[in-house]
């Protein structure tokens, strides 16, 4: 019975939750509510105040104490009230508490009002540091996200740098199939320029042989005698 | 049946909802309020009280109220004084009193009022 109920409650419980968190989105609407500085303000110790405002309208200041005094009197004449062996202790206990209070009360107050500002002050502390804590992380992570950003910054690069890389591979092929094609060309070229110079050393040591081959011995001599010839000319002339 | 009769310890009561009313605050009534009591004129009064829900569970809501009432303003301050422990001993003293009297009357010093 008691664990079903449990569990009801803390099915409940998300929803109470949820309205907390609503709360805070709408929280102009509503006043918080703020605890006291100084407690209400009460006459002879410990009787609230009101209760003589109250009587104050209607029978003035002195109003209620007699009407005070008149019950008080109804209740001890008519032994409503009975003035028995414990009211005359009551009345040496009054006395002992109220000698007492007016005695230590201020020193009291006093210890104790200032445990209690240091008691406040160190949730307050703890309260803003906490707020200040959580206001560091957001800022950090507002700047880790910024950070984020220059992460998207970097990838761009990257990019243009792959996009970079591939431009300077394609150049570099390029220029590798001119060289293939200039080598075979050129190779080409030679080739042909070889057979030529090939054909024409063939050609003009044939012809040489031809030459040679048709010279008979009597041209020989007819062309040693010329150059006899030429050369005594010259002599002469030298 | 079983619907209705539900036993509802603990949790916030009906007509609370923190997104409307803010933090919750024990000393307030979150219901439809009525007239205050003691704007009432004296012919108002019984049909005031016949509004009045007479559950224990209502019953037990006001008395809680009433304390909480009682603690925030002369308990929970900061500069609460040594009034609130004489409202619990003279209210103690008067409640004791009642409780006592069937044995505290055989006291009486006087036969004849």
């Amino acid at each position: 019975m008691l664990s079903r109920l449990a569990l009801r409650n803390a099915q409940l419980l998300p929803m109470a939750m949820r309205g907390a968190q609503s709360a805070s989105s709408v929280a102009t609407e509503y006043t918080r509510p703020k605890r006291l500085i100084d407690p209400a303000p009460v006459r002879h110790g410990f009787i609230p105040e009101e209760w003589f405002q109250a009587f104050y309208s209607k029978t003035g200041a002195s109003g209620p104490y007699v009407f005070a005094i008149t019950v008080s009197t109804y209740l001890c004449s008519k032994e409503i009230y009975i003035l028995e062996h414990e009211y005359y202790n009551g009345l040496s206990l009054f006395v002992i508490c109220v000698a007492s209070v007016k005695l230590f009360g201020p020193k009291v107050a006093q210890f104790l009002d200032k445990e209690i500002d240091k008691y406040n002050d160190e949730l307050d502390e703890n309260r803003t540091s906490q707020i200040t804590d959580y206001e560091n992380i957001i800022a950090h992570e507002k700047k880790e996200q910024y950070n984020l950003d220059g992460q998207k910054m970097i990838m761009e690069i990257k990019k243009e740098n792959i996009k970079m890389q591939l431009e300077a591979t394609y150049r570099e092929r390029l220029a590798q199939v001119y060289q293939e094609v200039k080598k075979r060309l050129d190779y080409q070229v030679q080739l042909q320029n070889l057979e030529r110079r090939i054909a024409q050393k063939h050609m003009v040591q044939w012809i040489v042989n031809g030459v040679l081959k048709a010279i008979t011995p009597d041209q020989e001599k007819a062309t040693l005698q010329q150059c006899i010839k030429d050369l005594e000319a010259l002599a002469a002339k030298a | 049946m079983a619907e209705k009769f539900q036993l509802k310890l603990g949790g916030y009561p009906a007509g609370y909802d923190a997104a409307k009313h803010g933090p919750y605050d024990p000393a307030r009534y979150y219901g439809k309020p009525d007239t205050s009591f003691l704007d009432l004129k004296l012919n108002e009064i019984p049909s005031w009280f016949s509004r009045r829900q007479k559950t224990p569970q209502a019953f037990a809501a006001a008395c809680s109220r009433a304390f909480w009432r009682w603690q925030h303003k002369y308990v929970q301050p900061r500069r609460s004084g040594v009034a609130p422990f004489f409202q619990v001993v003279f209210a103690g003293m008067i409640g004791f009193y009642v409780l006592n009297y069937s044995k505290l009357r055989h006291h009486k010093n006087y036969k004849f009022h």
